[in-house]
């Protein structure tokens, strides 16, 4: 993958690159404000964005608001915040919308390469990856039927939410992927969702009916 | 003891020298210049310059004493004319307002005549909106005292003009009454007790009808010239009086604004020092834990199955333990939330309460920084009475933001009897919201529901 970078510390725009390398994907920029972004992103249409929400001038939420513009202005090109926190308002205002080719996940998450990598793959093939913080601020927030939901059912709906593929959360779960597509359609059924056969489209309902 | 070198000592004594021998040499002549310099002195004292500033103000302070009296008696009779109308009231405020500036003048011209100089009364602090000003300044005392001294100002004016003509008045025409005997000016004719009419003065059956006597009515204006320089500045000194204390700074309001200055000063500072603090870290040992994180990973990543491995990956989550004790830590101190605003912040603490929490925010314009603070950590804190204590099943928050008041309320299902005290967390929210004059309204009846009311200035 082609990533570009936006982080205001330079130990960490580094730090990724460098990790990022051993795997053999290309940081073809790292920048450290939201203008460099801008003309970063626009120059190298990268396949994923990685974007530090707080930068300067302000250090408030300067990286999510050039987030929203690529969106608008780059739809193919995946964004992943990157923060070291996650923040409701933040993550609401990211999924809404059509919550597509976006990631919101904590800075820490990088200590396991092998799942950021996956959700770096995940928000440049135009999915989903929600930390599970987020999720948990998705599944906390409202009164929902989720209370209905048996407990693993519960953990498969927030694997879901965080945008992973039924192979890999039949791998997280170490159940058969047959157990993991039963749980899905309890899921749905329960929560009143329409079923679909496609990975993406579920998460994308899964999403939907946790922010409304 | 002090020391002095060799030359500072003998000059030293050469100055006593020169001291001795200036008064010894001729007591006689210094006893006689020093009574003449005694007599320039009382003379300076009673024609000086003073005088004759003082004459001057008396004089211009009766005709500038109507005008106020005018305005205050108008303005006064009219806002209380038409108190019962909307305008009445507005208009009153307008007219104290009014009164603040014209004290001014007064002011001015005591300080320019009579070297009184006082300190205006500092502004109020500014309402917002319109009925906020206008509550401000009905409540203002400097604009009542004002008023009052417009309304004084005439009697003492009255006054002034009583004092000058009875004393500089009568001590002129006294002291011309030989000039006026003799171009026969001032012709009194009056019947004596045997019959007799007689020129003259009539003082308690003596006429003042021959020289000798003549002059004696002139020496007697001598006196009274003496005396009235004495009379006016004793009214001067009333009416400094009253300049201080009605159009001067109240000493006690000057020092609670100060105080409600410093105060709010101080609220403010700590909260940008716990916002530095926090952006100190985030920059700081926060993007090295993370930088930490990374490069163990890279050391996972590169180094061979075996300890050195898994030395990395426990040092990692280490590190990932301690990542998320600071940012707990800095949630505690300031959200960095809180810098994209108050509702932002809380969106995020309702969303981690753990039981639906439903949230209202209207604020339209945003308050402080120390404000927001205190907002938000009294909305955790009730939000953790909630789970705690009440057992309830949802809660809801509101901040709603309006005349420069900021007004949070949580509600809750639970089963009430909420108390401030008892471990309650409400004594500490009391306490948080003093140095802003919060307020603090708990209604939890028995069987619930429980709300409680935080209401906070706009500002510190």
């Amino acid at each position: 993958m082609r990533i570009v970078i936006a982080d205001d510390a330079v130990i960490l725009r580094e730090g990724l690159a460098q990790l990022l390398a051993t795997r053999g994907h290309e940081v073809v920029a790292g920048v450290a404000d939201a203008a460099a972004l801008r003309e970063a992103v626009a120059a190298h249409l990268p396949d994923v964005a990685v974007i530090d929400i707080r930068m300067p001038p302000t250090h408030t939420d300067e990286g999510l608001r050039a987030a929203l513009d690529l969106r608008r202005d780059h739809p193919r090109v995946g964004l992943l915040l990157f923060s070291q926190y996650v923040e409701t308002r933040f993550a609401a205002d990211l999924l809404a919308g059509s919550p597509a080719g976006v990631g919101y996940l904590l800075k820490e998450r990088v200590a396991d390469l092998d799942d950021f990598v996956d959700a770096l793959r995940r928000v440049a093939a135009g999915g989903t990856a929600l930390d599970p913080e987020v999720v948990k601020q998705l599944l906390g927030s409202r009164h929902h039927g989720v209370g209905a939901l048996t407990p693993r059912e519960r953990e498969v709906l927030a694997l879901m939410a965080e945008g992973r593929a039924n192979a890999a959360i039949a791998k997280t779960l170490v159940v058969s992927d047959r157990a993991v597509e039963k749980h899905i359609a309890n899921i749905f059924t329960k929560l009143g969702l329409a079923p679909s056969g496609d990975d993406h489209r579920r998460v994308l309902a899964v999403l939907h009916y946790l922010r409304s | 003891m002090r020391r002095l070198s060799p030359g500072a000592a003998s000059r030293a004594a050469l100055g006593r020298r020169a001291r001795a021998a200036k008064s010894g040499a001729a007591p006689a002549l210094g006893r006689r210049a020093r009574a003449g310099s005694r007599v320039a002195g009382a003379l300076r004292a009673s024609f000086g310059r003073r005088t004759a500033a003082e004459l001057l103000y008396a004089l211009t302070s009766i005709p500038l004493a109507v005008p106020g009296f005018c305005y205050a008696v108008a303005t006064l009779a009219l806002g209380a004319g038409l108190a019962v109308t909307a305008v009445g009231i507005p208009l009153l405020a307008l007219a104290l307002a009014g009164a603040r500036r014209f004290g001014g003048l007064y002011r001015a011209s005591a300080g320019r005549l009579l070297g009184e100089r006082v300190r205006p009364p500092a502004s109020p602090r500014p309402g917002t909106g319109f009925y906020g000003r206008v509550q401000t300044t009905l409540g203002d005392a400097a604009g009542w005292r004002a008023m009052a001294y417009f309304l004084l100002r005439l009697p003492l004016a009255a006054l002034y003009l009583y004092v000058v003509l009875c004393t500089w008045g009568w001590s002129v025409v006294a002291l011309t009454y030989p000039i006026q005997r003799a171009f026969r000016w001032n012709d009194m004719t009056a019947q004596d007790e045997r019959g007799l009419i007689r020129n003259g003065l009539p003082v308690g059956g003596l006429h003042f009808d021959t020289w000798p006597r003549n002059l004696v009515v002139a020496a007697a204006g001598v006196v009274l010239l003496f005396v009235a320089p004495w009379a006016v500045r004793a009214v001067v000194l009333l009416d400094r009086m009253l300049i201080r204390r009605l159009l001067g700074a109240s000493e006690t309001a000057e020092r609670i604004r100060t105080l409600e200055e410093t105060r709010a000063s101080a609220v403010d500072d700590a909260a940008a020092t716990l916002r530095r603090i926090e952006r100190d870290l985030h920059d700081g040992a926060q993007a090295r834990l993370v930088a930490l994180t990374m490069q163990l990973t890279l050391m996972r990543e590169t180094a061979p199955d075996g300890p050195v491995r898994e030395l990395a990956t426990a040092a990692q989550s280490t590190a990932k333990a301690a990542i998320t004790e600071l940012r707990e830590l800095v949630r505690g101190i300031h959200p960095p939330v809180l810098d994209s605003g108050l509702d932002a912040a809380l969106a995020t603490l309702a969303a981690g309460a753990g039981l639906p929490v439903e949230l209202r925010a209207d604020i339209p314009v945003r308050p402080t920084a120390a404000i927001e603070s205190i907002a938000y950590f009294c909305a955790a804190e009730l939000l953790t009475n909630v789970i705690r204590h009440s057992g309830a099943s949802r809660a809801r928050i509101e901040v709603v933001q309006r005349d420069d008041r900021l007004r949070l309320r949580v509600w809750d299902d639970g089963s009430g009897g909420a108390i401030v005290g008892a471990g309650s967390g409400l004594p500490g929210l009391a306490e948080r919201i003093r140095p802003v004059d919060g307020l603090l309204e708990v209604v939890s009846p028995a069987g619930g529901p429980t709300v409680v009311t935080v209401e906070l200035p706009s500002h510190a």
